[in-house]
């Protein structure tokens, strides 16, 4: 056993952090502390397309698309790397969607997005959940209707982050209303966002900007049905548990606590111990504090490598990828506390406030934290399957 | 990065596993714990034979010559049995000890006759009020051309039993690593009662004589032979947590899922199986705690980091699993004459050996802080 990064992967590592570096120009930077902080304004897409063209997008592809079927644990690499820089890259595109139409979708797409994702010019935005159907995914009701030789969708759905920006939303609509199982009769679609009858709305939540979309009377020619008819239920499950994989990233959370700690050693507490000052460091509490976050986030961070081992030996299983995700999504919000404390008082200073302690980043995390707790799938549907597949104790039906 | 294990490494861990199964049944703990001491000699001389007490001791004594991540392996087997053989201080604490620092001659004094199981070593780490066993109370005294210790070691397990006690004494303010003969004169062995029954027992010393055959290392280098001790004790004390609390999970998931209340087994209630599955992931992430502290060259930066990193977790595991698994099969879980409760005693006299997790915490704490400063120092410098 050896858990520790070869040479090539750690050099790997330090090109995307040189790369990302010089990526996140100040005008990107500008642009992601306003109003376009989750990407889609022109300087993220001048930086995605960058991306593209330098071929970080499709690196991760089979060699088939021009990739360099690089495997799991550097495909973590880059997406830690890329996360850690704040840069917002469209993950459920380039690494969710994409490589399932790049499988099931007919000629014309795959020329017509596929390649486009690939060169970092498409967005993708993910239209699953609906007001009525959240955690209980399968009972959706958007729906799509044959008329003619075309589709016809209509239907709502909500928290479509980058529904505001995407070129396509990637929807699911029930198909067959008549089917034995509501899992059943559930297809997918790609609906460009330029159809007459796609609309949005903002939803402004604690943390970040997301939208309710709205589908009326949308045609679509039978291209832009993808995958089995009937059959999308398998293509969403399968999408998520790709999705999971990246919810809980160690990167962002070891940054923070970089941080933290660095501005705790450089700042008075007040008093002195002989003749230095005491620093915020050197009191006893806050030593807690950080080797708290240290010990839980070493563990995050083998918890996420050991899923990318695990990937590459095709030997992932669902109890693992569900107990990643629920003690990643619980690690975030402990460790985020835990590090606010550290900051005291100031760090409930937002970050356009004058006094702001690392420019407001933890009040913002801690906002934002508590969404991956239920978002891509609840912690109880995690645990339900941890107990089933994990320790195979039966489930109530 | 690879977390698979080696051929010789899955060979080591079917071979424990495979002897353990078979000799290590209910009847039989509760045959040993009706004896004297709880201590299986018969299990003990059949690890002996297979070869087992040697894996991490050099051919050159008669061993497999296999690194300790893999003696860890036959540790947590161990741990999932509660079998009553003390492979954590004798062969984690005292023979890797002797091995790494000890002389040639002393090496073959005392490690052949241990692999074969014709005598045993152990280890002494804490004091009454000192868990920590590189700052000890225990001191020598020069005395003609030798010198005489006193001091107080206690929790020492199997000293009754064993040929030599590995301990730290100081020389004035040098620290010195010593393999004394616990049946020497001026030396009073008391039994102990621990919460598991395992056998330990105070010593005390009242002038015994010391000559330099019985040391090990002194100054610097004892500095290292006894922090050597303490990692490698720390990591295997949470390899067998990791044992123990698997074993404890596993127990848990299989009786709540024939316990019937309400009409459908308990398994079935999410407040039962959430309970279950945060045990799952404690015990999936102490695992990989445990691969990390016992793989990682010591030689690395990280190392020490990761040993009270494994140490940490294994306190709070073996903590909220024990007591998940006792509460989540009711009355059973606390009564004798079904087998978790071993397990739960274990478990805590894991978490408090050494020290609890709190005390780990700080000291990672203080190492945080230490290397935060430096770097802030270097950034600017005063």
């Amino acid at each position: 056993m050896n858990i520790t990064l070869t040479p090539e992967q750690l050099a790997l590592r330090d090109d995307i952090r040189d790369y990302m570096a010089r990526l996140m120009t100040p005008a990107l930077l500008a642009e992601l502390q306003g109003e376009q902080r989750e990407g889609g304004g022109p300087e993220h897409r001048k930086a995605l397309k960058q991306m593209g063209a330098d071929g970080w997008v499709v690196r991760s592809w089979p060699r088939e698309y021009g990739g360099q079927d690089a495997g799991p644990i550097e495909q973590y690499i880059f997406c830690d790397e890329v996360i850690r820089a704040g840069f917002p890259y469209p993950f459920l595109t380039t690494d969710g969607v994409g490589p399932v139409l790049a499988e099931v979708a007919s000629e014309e797409i795959r020329h017509s997005v596929v390649d486009p994702i690939l060169r970092g010019e498409c967005i993708i935005a993910i239209g699953y959940s609906e007001p009525a159907a959240g955690t209980d995914l399968a009972s959706l009701t958007t729906r799509a209707e044959r008329s003619g030789d075309k589709w016809l969708i209509n239907g709502q759905k909500i928290w479509t982050s980058y529904g505001n920006v995407a070129d396509y939303v990637w929807l699911a609509a029930r198909t067959d209303p008549h089917a034995a199982k509501k899992h059943h009769g559930i297809s997918m679609f790609l609906v460009p966002t330029s159809s007459p009858g796609f609309s949005f709305t903002p939803i402004n939540t604690l943390g970040v900007r997301t939208n309710a979309t709205y589908y009326e009377n949308i045609e679509l020619e039978d291209k832009w049905q993808v995958g089995p008819l009937n059959q999308g239920w398998r293509m969403i499950t399968e999408q998520l548990n790709r999705e999971r994989l990246s919810l809980v990233n160690h990167g962002p959370c070891e940054l923070l606590y970089e941080r933290v700690a660095t501005w705790a050693a450089q700042t008075d507490a007040g008093g002195s111990a002989g003749s230095s000052p005491v620093k915020v460091i050197d009191l006893p509490w806050v030593r807690t504090n950080l080797a708290r976050v240290k010990s839980g986030l070493e563990i995050l961070r083998l918890v996420c490598f050991k899923q990318a081992w695990s990937m590459s030996h095709s030997s992932l299983d669902m109890a693992q990828a569900s107990a990643a995700k629920i003690y990643g999504s619980e690690f975030f919000v402990e460790a985020w506390r835990l590090l606010l404390e550290i900051v005291g008082q100031a760090g409930a200073l937002r970050h356009d406030s004058e006094g702001a302690v690392l420019q407001g980043v933890l009040e913002h995390r801690y906002r934002s934290g508590s969404v991956l707790t239920f978002g891509g799938g609840t912690n109880e549907v995690q645990r339900d399957i941890v107990a089933a597949a994990g320790l195979l104790m039966p489930r109530y039906r | 990065m690879d977390f698979s294990l080696s051929e010789e490494q899955r060979d080591v861990q079917q071979l424990a596993a495979k002897i353990l199964a078979r000799e290590v049944t209910v009847d039989r703990l509760k045959a040993i714990e009706a004896g004297a001491d709880r201590f299986d000699e018969a299990l003990w001389l059949q690890l002996a034979e297979a070869g087992l007490l040697g894996v991490a001791i050099d051919e050159a004594w008669g061993g497999m010559g296999f690194d300790f991540e893999t003696l860890c392996l036959l540790i947590e087997e161990v741990g999932k049995t509660v079998a009553a053989v003390p492979v954590v201080p004798v062969l984690a604490s005292a023979a890797l000890t002797l091995q790494q620092f000890a002389t040639a001659q002393q090496c073959e004094r005392w490690l052949p006759g241990l692999v074969r199981g014709e005598l045993l070593l152990t280890a002494s780490l804490t004091e009454p009020g000192r868990d920590n066993p590189c700052s000890p109370a225990t001191r020598l005294e020069s005395a003609g051309g030798g010198w005489k210790l006193h001091g107080h070691k206690h929790m020492v397990v199997c000293a009754d039993r064993a040929s030599a006690v590995l301990l730290s004494a100081c020389i004035e303010d040098e620290l010195v690593l010593l393999a004394i003969n616990p049946t020497a004169p001026h030396v009073k062995i008391v039994p102990q009662h621990v919460t598991t029954g395992e056998p330990q027992f105070s010593l005390v010393f009242d002038g015994a004589s010391i000559t330099d055959d019985d040391i090990i290392a002194r100054g610097a280098n004892a500095q290292c032979a006894v922090q050597s001790m303490l990692q490698h004790t720390l990591v295997a004390n949470s390899v067998m947590t990791l044992g123990v609390t698997d074993t404890m999970l596993k127990m848990t998931a299989a009786y709540t899922a024939q316990r019937e209340q309400f009409g459908r087994p308990i398994a079935t209630f999410q407040a039962v199986s959430h309970r279950a599955a945060d045990a799952y992931i404690d015990v999936q992430n102490l695992r990989l705690a445990c691969q990390q502290a016992a793989s990682l060259p010591r030689a690395r930066a990280d190392a020490a980091e990761a040993v009270l990193i494994a140490k940490i977790w294994a306190s709070d595991v073996a903590h909220r699993v024990s007591q998940s698994s006792q509460h989540l099969h009711g009355g059973i879980g606390v009564d004798r004459d079904y087998p978790l409760f071993r397990f739960c005693l274990w478990a805590k006299q894991l978490e408090l050996t050494l020290g609890g997790g709190n005390s780990y915490l700080t000291a990672l704490g203080d190492a945080i802080a230490a290397a935060f400063k430096q770097r802030a120092a270097i950034v600017a410098p005063a």
